[in-house]
């Protein structure tokens, strides 16, 4: 029962990675690129530790997951604001 | 009084926190050091960001769910467009004027980058700059919520306008 949960759910991981790469290459300018990125890849790992933790034995090996989950949400927030910001003053320059 | 009431806060909160991160990390192994390292880390915390509001921690733990709906819809939002033959796409730019404290904008630009078709893109004077997927979905309603989400959380209580 728990395998089959965690097939979905890493499955489900993998085809938002993938609408996540998808998006990068298919959107037509960075800015809308960055949403595919963070957004696609942030719910995909979201759902990928989901899914391995269903194999865990021990409650910190949850926390652990809940803990990769939440630096990769807090460094996907920063870092595609960063990304923005950077792509926002260099298409001003003179 | 009213300092020294969120100075205790932020140290309650930040010792739960990388007390939290401590325990999950080592399986709640060596623990001696881990009140070592982790009233360190508080202390280093406390000096390199000083706690300036008084962050109501049972306001944040609400907003949780509401973040992680967020997310999906997101996420759910970008795949569908992503796969979709069209995609379409009606990028625009929007202003958002807000009187959060600079940290705080910055949360609310993360969140935002992370809730369906927003991204923040940095701030100029007090203006947050958020790039739109679509102008047309309406995904702009959510942006005042969010930050009202916000200033609740830390306690922040917006200036009259005249």
């Amino acid at each position: 029962m728990a395998d089959i949960a965690t097939y979905v759910l890493t499955g489900l991981g993998l085809v938002f990675f993938i609408a996540g790469t998808v998006g990068l290459i298919r959107f037509p300018d960075q800015f809308s690129r960055l949403h595919a990125l963070t957004k696609g890849d942030n719910l995909g790992l979201g759902f990928i530790a989901l899914g391995v933790a269903f194999q865990t034995e021990t409650w910190a090996q949850v926390a652990m997951l809940l803990l990769i989950w939440g630096l990769a949400l807090l460094a996907a927030g920063t870092v595609s604001q960063l990304v923005a910001r950077a792509a926002v003053s260099e298409s001003q320059k003179p | 009084m009213f300092r020294m009431q969120i100075f205790w806060t932020a140290l309650f909160h930040r010792s739960l926190l990388l007390g939290g991160v401590w325990t999950s990390l080592t399986g709640a192994e060596a623990l001696a050091l881990g009140g070592l390292v982790t009233a360190l880390a508080v202390w280093l915390s406390l000096r390199l960001l000083p706690a300036t509001h008084p962050l109501v921690l049972w306001r944040a733990v609400r907003h949780i769910p509401r973040f992680i709906a967020g997310s999906v819809d997101g996420g759910v939002d970008v795949a569908r467009r992503a796969f979709s033959p069209n995609m379409r796409l009606r990028p625009g730019w929007l202003e958002v004027q807000t009187d959060l404290p600079d940290g705080a904008r910055v949360v609310l630009g993360g969140e935002l980058s992370l809730m369906p078709g927003t991204l923040a893109a940095g701030s100029e004077d007090g203006k947050l700059l958020v790039h739109v997927l679509d102008t047309d979905a309406g995904f702009d309603n959510a942006i005042p919520r969010e930050a009202e989400d916000i200033a609740t959380i830390i306690g922040h209580k917006p200036k009259a306008r005249p």
